[in-house]
C-alpha cells in the first residue's frame, strides 16, 4: 500500500480511530496489529522474512542478555574469593560466547539481505566468469527476488538493537510482541528512518493520550511531505529521466538542469517521505528521529553526510565505522607501520628519508580512519543498490572527504594568506555552493545506465551550452511551461520554508497565529497539494525511491 | 593518571595536559589522535572502548580520558 494513495488515508484513519477507542495502556497493540496488516498489503509470503528476522533477533538478544545476568550474579556470588584477574577471565570468557551468539544473529538477517539483494549481482559476474575463462555458455539463471517490503531497513534497526544489546547499552526487550512492533512500526518500514531502540521503543510502548493538537500538528506534517512529492519530485522526474535517456542530443545546460532538478527531485521524494512517516507516526503520538537537517545548506561533504540520512549515517557510523575503526588490530595494523618507518627510516633522518619517515607515520595514523571509511563508504554504496554505478558513487564519496580532509591546512592557509573572512557571508555561500554541487554531480551516477554512461553525462555537461533552448525543455522534454514554473516556484517555497525552519519549528510558529490565520494555512497547504501535485500520465505515486534501497 | 599523561604525551607533548580542558572543543586532537589515543589506552588498561563513548566529553581533559579509563576499568 502505497503513502500516497486513498487506501493508505483510509487506513491511517481507521487505525487511529480504533487506537484512539483502545484502552490506553494497551494502544501499542493496536499499533502492532496495524503494522502487520499495512506489512500483509506488500504479499503475504513477505511475512516470513520480517518474522525470521523479528524471531532470530529476540532470541539473539535473549541469549545475550541471559549470558550477561549469568555474568552479574556469578560475580556477586563469587565477589569476595575471586581475585581480579580471575574476573577479567571469567567475563572474556562470557563476551566470547556473546559475540558468537551475536555473529550468528547477523549472519542470518545480513544473510537473508545480502542473498536477496546481491544473487544476482553475484550471478552475473560468476557467469561472466565462467564465460571468460572456461568459456562456458551454460549461464546460471538469474533468481529475479523482489525484495520483501523495507528490508533493508528493519534488517539495519534490528541489527542495530542486537549489537547495543552485546555492548550492555540497554536492557533487552522481554516481550516478543513489543519487538516485534518495534521492527514492524508501519510509518517507517517503507523507507526510515532507522530508529535506536532506546528512542524508539519508549515512544511506541508509552501511554498515548488523545490530543486533537498533535493530530493535527502530524497531519500538517504529512501535508508538507505530499507537497514536497507530489508538487516537486513527481513533476521533475520525467524531465530527468528525458533528459538522461536523451543526453546524446540535449547535452550542456540541458544536463545541469537535470543534475539540478534531480537533487531537487530526491530531495522532495526522500524527505517528503520521511515528513509523511514523522507525521503520521505524530498522529499516533510517536516522536520519530528526524532523517534531515537542510542537507543543501551544509558547508562540507562530511557536513552534508551528517545532515542527509541521518539515521543511516549514524547506523554507519556506530555499526561499521567505529567497531572497526576501534578494533586492536586496526590500530595495530597502524602502529606497526609507524614504527616500520622509525625503525628503516630514522626519526632524525634527512633528504628523502625523512619524507619516507613522515610518510610512514602520518599514513600510520590514518590507517584506523581511512580503512573503517573506506568500507563504510563501499557498504553505503552497496546498499543503494547491487550495481557498479553505486559502488562507485560510494567511492567518489570517501575519495572527496578524505580530500577534505587532507586539504583543510591548505584551505586554512588560504583563507589566512588572503585574509578572507571564514564566518562570513561570502566564504559560508562558496563553500554552500561547492558543497551542493559536488554532491549533485555525483548523483549523476543514480541517474545513469552505468558508470561508463555517468562519465560521458558529465563531460557533456561541458559542451554546447550555446545550444540550450527552454522550448525544447516545455516541449520534447516533458516538463511542459507550466509545470517548469509551478516547479521553480514549489522549490524556492521549499528553500524558504528550510531557511525559516533554522530558527526553530514552522509548525509551532503556525500554531502561534490566531486560529483563523492557522486553518488558512493548512487549506492553502492541502489546496496546493491537491491542485498542484503531479498527477500526470504514468504517474505512480507508489514509488519512493528510497523504498527501492 | 600518570600513565594517561604519557599516552597524551606521545601524541601532543607541547600540551599542559594538567590545565588543558579543550582538547577535542578546541580542536587540540583531531579524529586521528583521538582513535590513536584510543588504542594506546585499550592496550595499556586492557579496556574496550566502544562507539558509545566516543563522545567529546570523554576526551576533552586528561582527567577525562582517565576517569572514562577507570569508569571502564571497574566494568
Amino acid at each position: 500500500m502505497s503513502f500516497i494513495s486513498m487506501d493508505f488515508a483510509l487506513f491511517v484513519t481507521a487505525a487511529l480511530v480504533v487506537y484512539y477507542v483502545f484502552p490506553q495502556k494497551h494502544r501499542w497493540v493496536v499499533l502492532l496489529a496495524a503494522s502487520y496488516v499495512f506489512y500483509g498489503f506488500s504479499g503475504v509470503a513477505n511475512f516470513a522474512y520480517i518474522l525470521v528476522t523479528t524471531v532470530s533477533t529476540f532470541v539473539c538478544a535473549m541469549l545475550i542478555g541471559n549470558k550477561g545476568t549469568e555474568q552479574k550474579e556469578y560475580l556477586k556470588e563469587h565477589k569476595e574469593s575471586l581475585t581480579k584477574e580471575e574476573k577479567k577471565s571469567y567475563k572474556a570468557g562470557i563476551k566470547k560466547k556473546q559475540r558468537l551468539i551475536l555473529a550468528v544473529g547477523v549472519l542470518i538477517n545480513f544473510g537473508i539481505l545480502v542473498y536477496l539483494k546481491y544473487a544476482d549481482w553475484s550471478i552475473a559476474y560468476i557467469n561472466l566468469f565462467r564465460l571468460s575463462r572456461f568459456g562456458r555458455t551454460d549461464f546460471i539463471p538469474f533468481k529475479n527476488f523482489i525484495l520483501p517490503l523495507g528490508i533493508s531497513f528493519y534488517t539495519f534497526q534490528a541489527m542495530g538493537y542486537l549489537v547495543d544489546i552485546y555492548y550492555g547499552k540497554y536492557e533487552r526487550e522481554h516481550n516478543i510482541f513489543k519487538f516485534a512492533l518495534f521492527v514492524s512500526f508501519f510509518p517507517q518500514i517503507i523507507q526510515g528512518p532507522i530508529s535506536r531502540f532506546g528512542e524508539l521503543a519508549p515512544e511506541l510502548y508509552k501511554e498515548v493520550k488523545f490530543d486533537f493538537n498533535r493530530i493535527r500538528s502530524g497531519f500538517y506534517r504529512v501535508m508538507w511531505g505530499l507537497f514536497k512529492k507530489l508538487v516537486i519530485a513527481d513533476r521533475l522526474a520525467a524531465y530527468v529521466t528525458e533528459t538522461m535517456a536523451q543526453k546524446e542530443s540535449y547535452k550542456g545546460l540541458y544536463i545541469l538542469l537535470a543534475v539540478f532538478f534531480y537533487s531537487m527531485q530526491i530531495y522532495g521524494d526522500f524527505s517528503g517521505g520521511i515528513d509523511v512517516a514523522i507525521g503520521v507516526a505524530e498522529m499516533f503520538g510517536v516522536k520519530l528521529h528526524e532523517n534531515f537537517e537542510r542537507p543543501f545548506f551544509s558547508k562540507s561533504i562530511s557536513e552534508y553526510w551528517q545532515r542527509w540520512h541521518m539515521t543511516l549515517g549514524t547506523w554507519f557510523k556506530d555499526y561499521i565505522f567505529y567497531p572497526l575503526s576501534l578494533n586492536k588490530g586496526i590500530i595495530k595494523l597502524g602502529r606497526l607501520l609507524r614504527e616500520h618507518g622509525e625503525k628503516r627510516y630514522g626519526k632524525d633522518s634527512r633528504g628523502l628519508k625523512k619524507l619516507c619517515y613522515g610518510f610512514t607515520q602520518q599514513l600510520g595514523k590514518r590507517i584506523p580512519i581511512y580503512i573503517p571509511m573506506f568500507m563504510v563508504w563501499f557498504t553505503t554504496g552497496m546498499w543503494h543498490g547491487s550495481q557498479n554505478r553505486y559502488v562507485v558513487w560510494g567511492l567518489f564519496n570517501f575519495v572527496f572527504i578524505v580530500l577534505g580532509t587532507e586539504l583543510e591546512p591548505i584551505s586554512l592557509k588560504l583563507v589566512e594568506r588572503f585574509k578572507l573572512n571564514e564566518a562570513g557571508f561570502m566564504m559560508k555561500s562558496y563553500r554552500v555552493f561547492k558543497t551542493f554541487w559536488l554532491m549533485s554531480f555525483l548523483r549523476i551516477f543514480d541517474i545513469s545506465r552505468d558508470v561508463p554512461s555517468a562519465f560521458q553525462a558529465f563531460k557533456y555537461i561541458f559542451t554546447q551550452w550555446g545550444s540550450f533552448n527552454i522550448v525544447n525543455v516545455y516541449e520534447n522534454l516533458s516538463l511542459p511551461k507550466e509545470d517548469f514554473i509551478v516547479a521553480v516556484i514549489a522549490i524556492a517555497v521549499m528553500f524558504i520554508f528550510d531557511l525559516i525552519q533554522r530558527k526553530g519549528s514552522v509548525r509551532e510558529r503556525i500554531f502561534r497565529l490566531p486560529v483563523p490565520l492557522q486553518w488558512m494555512m493548512l487549506s492553502l497547504l492541502v489546496t496546493a497539494v491537491s491542485v498542484f501535485g503531479y498527477y500526470g500520465p504514468g504517474y505512480d505515486a507508489g514509488s519512493f525511491i528510497y523504498g527501492a534501497f | 593518571m600518570d600513565t594517561v599523561i604519557e599516552i597524551l604525551k606521545g601524541v601532543h607533548p607541547e600540551i599542559d595536559y594538567e590545565t588543558e580542558t579543550g582538547l577535542i572543543d578546541k580542536r587540540i586532537f583531531d579524529s586521528f589522535d583521538v582513535v590513536n589515543i584510543v588504542g594506546e589506552l585499550m592496550d595499556e588498561f586492557d579496556i574496550e572502548i566502544t562507539a558509545e563513548h566516543m563522545i567529546p566529553e570523554n576526551f576533552n581533559s586528561a582527567e577525562a580520558i582517565y576517569a572514562l579509563v577507570q569508569r571502564l576499568e571497574e566494568e
